[in-house]
């Protein structure tokens, strides 16, 4: 896998695919690893949502422990467009800053059947912020709801549930209920080409084979011109399979796979606390302010060793 | 492996497929459950066993003793009494537990689990009291007698302790929903005994069969070549078996011209007596006689050449009454007259040598012929035609259950009972007083003796005769279900641990579907220490009587009617080691009675062995052998047929089960014994093969086949997948971990990423741990009761106050609510005080007001543990004393030094911790939980690892189970195709990106679902650090252990190793400073220690009388001790300088 040529990284191209309420899908081209693996790492790490961090237990009878459930809310994600408003209880300076969004929950069972308790009992106990809830409690009641609420627990008849949640801003870093997607990936843009005089030597059957040997079925037997076809580069997961077919074939150099050091496709899919498009930009923005903090220390120093140097000399 | 249900269309009489043997399983475990041994030895105790002992020993006699001449009775008078007391019907109630305050009730398991009480039942007896008055016939001639009966109804016993879902047990027949209400779990399987609230199992006893004939080959240090012995016990006494032994002397220990003679070795005899002397004292007095007993045919010229020296050794003693006499001479009485020594001997043939024949008088021709066959089987092994016996061979084991480890206790205590009741019924009657009863059977006796020994596992009567065998029972384990299971299939054989002879420990053949193969401890108790495997039945013991009558009806010629020159053209017939015929056509009598084990008209757990070689047909009906069921094959064919197997699936209603299937004839339980005598084959593929082409198969002649080969596994090794890939010890191993783990399946890659995994050593994922991964909940439970001291002093739960209460802990009190103990959700953490008691001071008679008036004796939590107080129980003990347990819970979250496992004996501890972004991720956005180091691969073989991690990956794929059992025709080829199908690399590797970089990985990593196990073994359970610390109050160096804030033992290699270095100063601080640090003053002139008044700067020598030349000397204070300790003995230990 050789880089193919000298990659340009002056100006890095996004090229938007798609783009769901909890999907987005890109190329990122014309940068190196580090900068898609930095952005990749600062969305799951540093780019900050809503989550229960404070949990107040009035009465619990349910069969789970206090502390099994304090955990279980605080994995519950939230809505969590506003949370640019919000501060950390650390960021916190003024008595006015907005840190804490207050729940409530109070269920008890009275019928016999078992009762669920979900992310929908969950009571917000400040009215003024509507739009920070659990994902999915807008839909409420609704038969067509596209989240659905999150079970919390279980009761039977006459147990019951009362407790106090506080939501507060924090990031992945600290805790992995504060992590806004669900997964983040991106894959190398593999470059495949194929010995086409090598490939000619084959016989159908060896084509088919050949074709049949990829997981992925990255490649086609065309029935018209017996000729192998890559039916889409992307689907190819560099799973060395056909390589492997290749050598045992005896024609190691049948194809040839590289990755383009300088194209990511990238995945982010939501968990429905932020958008994705929120959390790229969001993450973009976290990482240019690191860049201008790390920038501005580094003219700092540069001042400082200019005036250590001016001072001895 | 993803198997697919097909349509069950199927023609009624057809063959079974290897896939329906589950069907048969499930069914199995359904209706027996995995501690049916234990269950079943229990229920046979109870409903069989309890009576036949108090049957036994029913009878109490007393005759009044002459008060003037104690041991004569009073013949003189006129008139002579009898009492006499005879046990007769008892009764078991169901288990019950009398209040405080007088009133019974019926207790459940779980009440007696919290209330730390017995779960037992109350045993009743019907007594019958009989007085005999016997006086002169007025004639002066004959007797009249008068006798007066009272009965006494139900008399109290003793309390005997329940087993847990015995037919006795309160939640016997109950259902699911009826237990979940008693809070009992459903999933318990019961077998244990609850005695003073703990959980007790009773593990079985392994120990040779007996009344077996067995011949060993003696080695050279030995003045005998062969020896064959026989540990002859009659069935249902409480005597301590009696070995007889005939052994064979070797060339070199005969003395010049006798030869090899043979001996017998008899019981209460000292020396060996020559075998025909003993024939001679049973009454065989020819030579020839006695040879028929012992070599049937006189054309085996060789054998009959072996016994020439016995014959010439015996020579001069002629006929039984010298015979007997050279005996009695022998035996433990000296200086009897010549009459009281041949009628001791004539006694001790008839009750101590082999008793299992009989202990009746006029058995000498079946002794004689047991006898004989002895030296038969002596002579085959010392002219070479037959191996010596094995040892190790199962068939030669016994087990020891519940059922006759209880039967055995149980039968010494009502002796004690009846001495007991004997001594003070004598009583009365001497002193003229009026009997009774009730008051003379010691209620304590029974209840006392059976919880004694189930509570601390010494088993046998405090004080009584013979010794306590220690570790008969343990606290049920119940870390996990598996463990729990387990423990109440464990098998204990009671040999030295320190015995250096290896071949007890191996696993034998004859363990095979036994024992299971794999799960056994390591180190001292390896291989001593086994566990059933999952199908092994054992047998409860049967009443032979129904046999020994069958055999009658069957031709069989009892020993008495025959000449002993049949036995040459017969077989001959021993039911439990006691010959007691010869048949003429063993084949088919072996069938009959195969047959009607089949139709169970005799019992299922019968063992038939027709051993052809020895001619001899071994019938056996005692308990403890080791079964396992097996499907029976004829003609090549399986009796069982599909339709049995679909009735089987539709059980519930058609009604069809295991028992069915038994009583059907296509499955029997089979014997280690008789298991030899069969042809088995492996797999219902094996039968179809010998039947399509009977020449090229491995056999044609199949007799049984197995169920499934996976059956030879026990509880333990069968969680493991695929142990059939698996390096031997691994799955032992893991047999070993699985009892303190809980698991969960985890995304697993074996990479070694940053090297923080080297050495077994595992990197978690942060992330997976925040969102719970491995999360576990541990409970520690505290115990409190207000005891009574004396009938006044007593013990109060409450809050202790300051002012009035001494030795008050360091702890925080603030903990505790009003009423003394911590209230449910309380955070609690080291020391602090969790249950508050105090005991009063009595006043110390000064008359003088006392500052403390109280005694605190508070609970507090362990220093080094917090958590939440979860529940507390406040209820009354088995006194009505006030009794209180509290639960406290605490979260435990995985963090670096934890353990973790594989199923596959591969464990190891968290290295570091790495959030999701740190981990390396797929193209897919799949981060592993855990990746662990490829080293720990290939040295340890555990291919059974990675094949589970692949089909694991597949089962994730299609939303299916894989199917991992042992011995299938799964491959790894067979997964792979399908993960290949699934869009994966076939082996399955994955192309991964580094968390740091973002580049790739160069390697294909391996990652895979995995299921992975958290062990109980945590850091938070072990980290412990000191810098000053409790001490010793003997030694003042510091004390041992964690719980107790010990220090670290800095030993011997550990000083050697700063000695090398010359850190002298170092060594001086270890070993001194930080340790026992001490001065004393010492007379410089007579070397002794001084007095020395510091503060007054006084000195004084009391040897030397002397003020002067005293000086400081610094030594440990270990050391002074032992100068002290030398001065205590009159040594003066002189220190000079």
């Amino acid at each position: 896998m050789v880089a193919p040529k000298a990659p340009q990284f002056y100006s890095p191209q996004v090229k938007l695919r798609s783009l769901t309420e909890d999907y987005c899908e890109f190329v990122l081209s014309n940068v190196n690893a580090s900068i898609a693996n930095a952005l990749r790492r600062v969305i799951l790490a540093e780019v900050p949502t809503i989550a229960i961090e404070l949990v107040e237990i009035e009465s619990n009878t349910t069969v789970l422990n206090d502390e099994y459930i304090a955990h279980r809310l605080g994995l519950v994600p939230f809505v969590s467009s506003r949370v640019h408003d919000m501060k950390t209880i650390y960021e916190a300076t003024e008595d006015d800053d907005w840190t804490d969004v207050e729940f409530t929950l109070n269920v008890r069972c009275t019928r016999d059947e078992t009762m669920n308790v979900t992310s929908d009992d969950l009571l917000p106990a400040d009215t003024r912020f509507p739009d920070v809830m659990p994902v999915g409690y807008d839909e409420r009641g609704s038969l067509t709801r596209k989240h659905k609420s999150v079970l919390l627990v279980k009761l039977r008849k006459n147990q019951e549930l009362k407790l106090r949640a506080v939501a507060r801003k924090g990031i992945g870093k600290d805790h992995a209920k504060w992590i806004p997607a669900a997964t983040v990936s991106y894959q190398f843009l593999p470059e495949i080409t194929i010995n086409h005089d090598l490939m000619d030597t084959l016989t159908d059957e060896q084509k088919q084979a050949f074709c049949a040997a990829d997981p992925r079925k990255t490649f086609r037997f065309n029935q018209i011109s017996k000729a192998v076809e890559i039916v889409d580069p992307e689907l190819y997961m560099y799973d060395g399979e056909v390589l492997a077919k290749a050598a045992e074939m005896g024609k190691p150099g049948l194809i040839d796979i590289c990755q383009r050091q300088d194209t990511f496709i990238f995945r982010v899919e939501g968990t429905g606390a932020l958008t994705p498009d929120d959390m790229v930009l969001t993450a973009l923005d976290v990482l240019s302010g690191k860049l201008q903090t790390f920038g501005a220390e580094l003219d700092r120093e540069g001042a400082e060793l200019a005036d250590l140097t001016h001072g001895m000399l | 492996m993803f198997g697919d249900d097909e349509d069950l269309a199927v023609a009624e009489d057809q063959e079974i497929e290897e896939n329906d043997a589950w069907a048969v399983i499930s069914a199995y475990f359904e209706e027996k459950g995995l501690v049916r041994q234990q269950l079943d030895s229990f229920n046979g105790f109870i409903n069989s066993s309890l009576q036949e002992i108090v049957d036994e020993n029913s009878l109490i006699t007393v005759t009044p003793n002459n008060q003037h001449n104690p041991g004569q009775s009073l013949e003189e008078e006129a008139e002579s009494t009898t009492y006499e007391i005879k046990f007769g019907q008892i009764y078991l109630s169901k288990p019950t537990f009398v209040e405080a305050d007088g009133e019974t009730v019926a207790i459940f398991p779980k009440e007696a689990r919290l209330r730390n009480l017995t779960y037992a039942a109350p045993l009743y007896v019907d007594l019958e009291k009989r007085v005999i008055t016997r006086r002169p016939g007025p004639d002066g001639e004959g007797e009249e007698s008068e006798e007066h009966v009272t009965p006494y109804d139900k008399v109290f016993l003793g309390d005997v302790p329940i087993m847990l879902r015995s037919d006795y047990c309160n939640l016997h027949g109950r259902s699911e929903r009826d237990l979940s209400d008693l809070g009992e779990c459903p999933y318990d399987q019961g077998g244990y005994f609850i005695i003073n609230g703990s959980e007790k199992v009773l593990i079985a006893q392994e120990r040779m069969a007996n009344n077996h004939v067995y011949v060993f080959r003696k080695s050279q240090p030995s003045k005998y070549a062969f020896q064959a012995e026989c540990r002859s016990v009659c069935e249902g006494s409480v005597r301590a078996s009696s070995s007889m032994s005939v052994r064979m002397l070797s060339r070199a220990g005969a003395k010049k011209g006798a030869g090899q003679c043979i001996r017998a070795t008899l019981p209460y005899i000292r020396s060996d007596i020559p075998l025909l002397v003993v024939f001679r004292a049973l009454g065989f007095t020819a030579d020839r006689d006695i040879l028929e007993h012992i070599v049937y045919d006189f054309g085996d010229d060789a054998m009959l050449e072996a016994l020439r020296p016995s014959i010439e050794e015996a020579f001069p003693i002629g006929d039984q009454e010298v015979a007997l006499d050279y005996i009695g001479k022998r035996g433990t009485t000296v200086g009897a007259t010549r009459e009281r020594r041949v009628a001791y001997a004539r006694d001790l043939l008839e009750k101590e040598f082999l008793p299992h024949i009989s202990m009746e008088p006029a058995c000498e021709t079946r002794k004689a012929y047991f006898l004989g066959y002895v030296v038969h089987r002596l002579l085959l092994v010392a002219l070479g035609r037959r191996d010596e016996d094995d040892r190790d061979h199962y068939g030669n084991k016994r087990l020891d259950l519940g059922g006759p480890l209880l039967a055995n206790l149980f039968r010494a205590l009502f002796r004690k009972l009846g001495k007991d009741t004997r001594a003070h019924v004598q009583r009365c009657v001497d002193r003229g007083r009026e009997i009774n009863l009730t008051a003379a059977v010691n209620k304590d006796t029974i209840s006392r003796g059976l919880k004694y020994s189930l509570a601390t596992g010494n088993w046998g009567v405090l004080g009584g005769p013979g010794e306590l065998r220690p570790g008969v029972t343990q606290v049920l384990n119940r870390l996990t279900y598996a463990s729990t299971l387990s423990h109440l299939r464990r098998i204990n054989s009671p040999i030295g641990r320190e015995g250096k002879l290896a071949k007890p420990r191996q696993l034998h053949n004859t363990q095979w579907g036994m024992i299971c193969p794999a799960e056994t401890p390591e180190g001292q108790a390896c291989g001593l220490v086994k566990n059933l495997a999952l199908m092994t039945y054992v047998s409860v013991g049967c009443a032979a009587g129904p046999l020994l009558e069958f055999l009658e009806e069957c031709a069989t010629e009892a020993l008495e009617d025959i000449a002993p020159g049949v036995v040459a053209r017969a077989t001959k017939i021993l039911v439990n080691g006691v010959w007691v015929g010869v048949h003429r056509d063993p084949g088919d009598l072996v069938a009959r009675l195969r047959a009607m084990r089949r139709h169970v008209d005799i019992e299922t757990e019968v063992g038939v062995v027709h051993d052809i070689p020895l001619r001899e047909l071994r019938l056996t009906t005692d308990a403890g052998r080791c079964c396992r069921p097996l499907f029976i094959v004829q003609d090549r064919r399986l009796r069982v047929r599909k339709r049995d197997v679909v009735a089987l699936q539709a059980r519930d209603e058609t009604g069809f089960s295991w028992d069915s299937l038994i009583e059907a004839g296509a499955i029997e339980y089979v014997d280690v014994e008789e298991e030899e005598t069969t042809m088995m084959a492996m797999s219902i593929h094996d039968l179809k093969a010998a039947r399509e082409d009977p020449l090229h198969a491995y056999s044609d002649t199949y007799t049984h086949c197995e169920i499934h080969p996976a059956m030879i596994l026990g509880v333990c090794a069968s969680i493991v997948p695929f142990p059939d890939h698996n390096q031997s010890p691994r799955n032992t191993y893991q047999s070993a971990m699985g009892k303190q783990a809980m698991g969960i399946n985890t995304i697993v890659a074996i990479a070694c990423y940053s090297g923080y995994n080297q050495e077994d050593s595992t990197m978690m994922n942060q992330s997976s741990i925040d969102r719970g991964i491995f999360r576990s909940i541990f409970f520690r439970s505290y115990k409190t009761e207000e005891r009574k001291q004396g009938s006044i002093v007593q013990e109060f739960i409450e809050r202790p106050s300051r002012e009035i209460t001494a030795g008050m802990r360091h702890g925080t009190y603030d903990k505790l609510d009003d009423d003394g103990i911590a209230a449910p959700g309380t955070r609690v953490s080291g020391d602090d005080v969790v249950i508050g008691k105090t005991s009063p001071i009595p006043d110390d008679g000064s008359g003088m007001p006392q500052r403390f008036t109280k005694r605190d004796c508070s609970s507090s939590l362990r220093h080094s543990e917090s958590g939440m107080v979860d529940a507390v129980l406040l209820t009354t003990g088995a006194d009505g004393q006030r009794f209180v347990k509290m639960r406290v819970r605490s979260i435990r979250i995985p963090q670096v030094g934890d353990k973790f496992a594989s199923r596959h004996g591969q464990k190891g501890t968290i290295g570091i911790t790495y959030t999701q972004e740190d981990m390396p991720f797929t193209a897919e956005g799949i981060v592993p939980d855990l990746i662990i180091n490829p080293h720990a691969i290939p040295s340890r073989m555990t291919i059974g690892h990675l094949v589970e991690a692949l089909m694991s990956k597949v089962a994730a794929c299609l939303g299916k189970e894989g199917d991992a059992t042992p011995f299938t025709a799964v491959t790894v080829e067979d997964i792979s195709t399908l993960l290949h199908g699934c869009g994966y690399q076939q082996r399955g590797w994955e192309t991964m990106y580094n968390g740091h970089t973002g580049r790739a990985l160069a390697a294909p990593i391996f990652l895979n679902p995995t299921y992975y196990q958290r062990l109980k073994h945590m850091v938070d359970d072990k980290i412990h650090a000191r810098g000053r610390g409790p001490v010793q109050i003997l030694t003042r160096q510091p004390v041992e252990g964690r719980a107790r804030d010990g220090g670290l033992r800095f030993g011997e290699m550990e000083r050697d190793c700063i000695i090398s270095h010359g850190a002298s100063a170092f060594l001086k601080e270890r070993l001194f400073d930080q340790s026992d640090a001490y001065r004393v003053h010492v007379c410089e002139r007579c070397g002794l220690i001084a007095v020395a008044n510091l503060k007054k700067n006084q000195y004084y020598c009391t040897a030397c009388k002397n003020t002067t030349g005293i000086v400081a000397v610094h030594l440990p204070y270990a050391c002074k001790l032992l100068f002290q300790e030398l001065m205590a003995m009159c040594i003066a230990p002189r220190m000079q300088f």
